[in-house]
């Protein structure tokens, strides 16, 4: 089994931006590699000088803590510093979430009754699951600015998935509807009136798929620029570990535990 | 400037020293701080990280990155950075005399 690059845990760990997690895990690598050097050129064996180097300079747990202390934003400090931040965004998720789905209740609300009436209605719940699946990336993005490939690809399993389900009931309503009114035993009997309200209805469920679809999609896309930039910078991160792969063979045994001095 | 404890305005001084000096990248400034003081100060566990962030933050010091592909950074004093040094070391040794006095009355005692 491959080992793991001695910076893989500090990234994995870190919960601050792509490019804050880049900067640094390229800063102490060039450090470590500096500094075997250095101890090497002192008559180091190259396994002791990269121990030494590593344990000098790979940030423990309490380093990571001051480090996003210092690089998150300031939203995400005051709130970890509170000690609430998992609880605001749950919070927040839930808040948008009901919010969107009363604004899409008073828009269903103003529409005809017709047989699939529970088909409409059944959008408002896909609008706010499309709207806390926005705000949870949205919150992930920007105040714990830990949104890695993994939640990206959730993110957009969940919004696609979602979107589809609601064109796929929207087209159910619709074809509900003029099946029951034009499946009638004498669809000629059928006057002018009914059939404009048939295609009230009809045109009321279309309309919500609609505005439910592109709800969901302008949702994803408002976020997209800021995921697609650091994609770009996982990307880098990805590149980095695997170029730095082959000088795993000096990766020392478990470093022994010392009390930082430093602070 | 932010309110910071001893041991951090200590490793903040110790660090602002070393690049007095002249800049230096991350590793040379813990080999540094290692050797000018015998070992009585020393960076572990990368320690040494968030002291340069947050002193290359308040503009005491400028990282700057060199280099393609690998890339290095190295830091180098401002004159912000020389200013804290000076009062930050000054204040320092006042502190150090009194405590100094007060324990060597305590021993007298």
């Amino acid at each position: 089994m491959p080992r793991e690059h001695p910076l893989a845990g500090v990234e994995r760990e870190l919960k601050v931006g792509p490019r804050r997690r880049l900067d640094l895990i390229e800063e102490v690598d060039a450090d470590v590699r500096a500094l075997q050097a250095e101890l090497e050129r002192r008559g180091r064996t190259p396994a002791e000088a990269r121990h030494e180097a590593l344990r000098r300079l790979v940030p423990d747990g309490e380093v990571l803590d001051q480090l996003e202390a210092r690089h998150g934003s300031r939203l995400q400090r005051r709130m970890r510093a509170a000690g609430w931040l998992d609880l605001a965004v749950r919070l927040g998720v839930g808040t948008v979430a009901t919010l969107t789905g009363l604004a899409a209740v008073r828009i269903t609300a103003a529409g005809p009754d017709g047989p699939s009436t529970a088909l409409a209605w059944s959008q408002v719940v896909l609008i706010a699951l499309l709207a806390a699946n926005v705000a949870w990336a949205a919150a992930r993005l920007w105040i714990q600015a830990d949104l890695r490939s993994s939640g990206r690809r959730l993110l957009w399993a969940r919004q696609g998935g979602l979107i589809v389900v609601a064109v796929a009931l929207g087209a159910l309503g619709a074809a509900w509807e003029g099946y029951s009114a034009f499946a009638a035993p004498d669809p000629a009997t059928i006057s002018s009136l009914a059939a404009w309200g048939v295609i009230r209805r009809v045109a009321h469920v279309a309309a919500i798929t609609l505005a439910t679809a592109i709800f969901g999609l302008f949702g994803w896309l408002a976020i997209t620029p800021r995921m697609i930039s650091d994609e770009e910078v996982e990307r880098r991160i990805a590149r980095f570990f695997a170029r730095a792969r082959p000088s795993l063979e000096l990766q020392p045994q478990t470093p022994s535990v010392h009390t930082p001095t430093g602070g | 400037m932010q309110q910071v404890t001893l041991s951090k305005r200590i490793n903040e001084l110790l660090v602002l020293a070393v690049l007095d000096r002249g800049p230096a990248h991350g590793y040379q400034i813990a080999l540094s701080v290692d050797e000018h003081t015998g070992g009585a100060f020393s960076f572990q566990h990368g320690t040494l990280y968030p002291i340069l962030h947050r002193l290359e933050a308040d503009g005491r010091v400028r990282g700057r990155w060199q280099g393609e592909g690998r890339r290095r950074k190295t830091y180098r004093i401002t004159r912000a950075g020389r200013a804290d040094l000076a009062a930050g070391g000054a204040e320092l040794e006042r502190q150090m005399h009194a405590l100094m006095a007060l324990l060597r009355g305590t021993h007298a005692a």
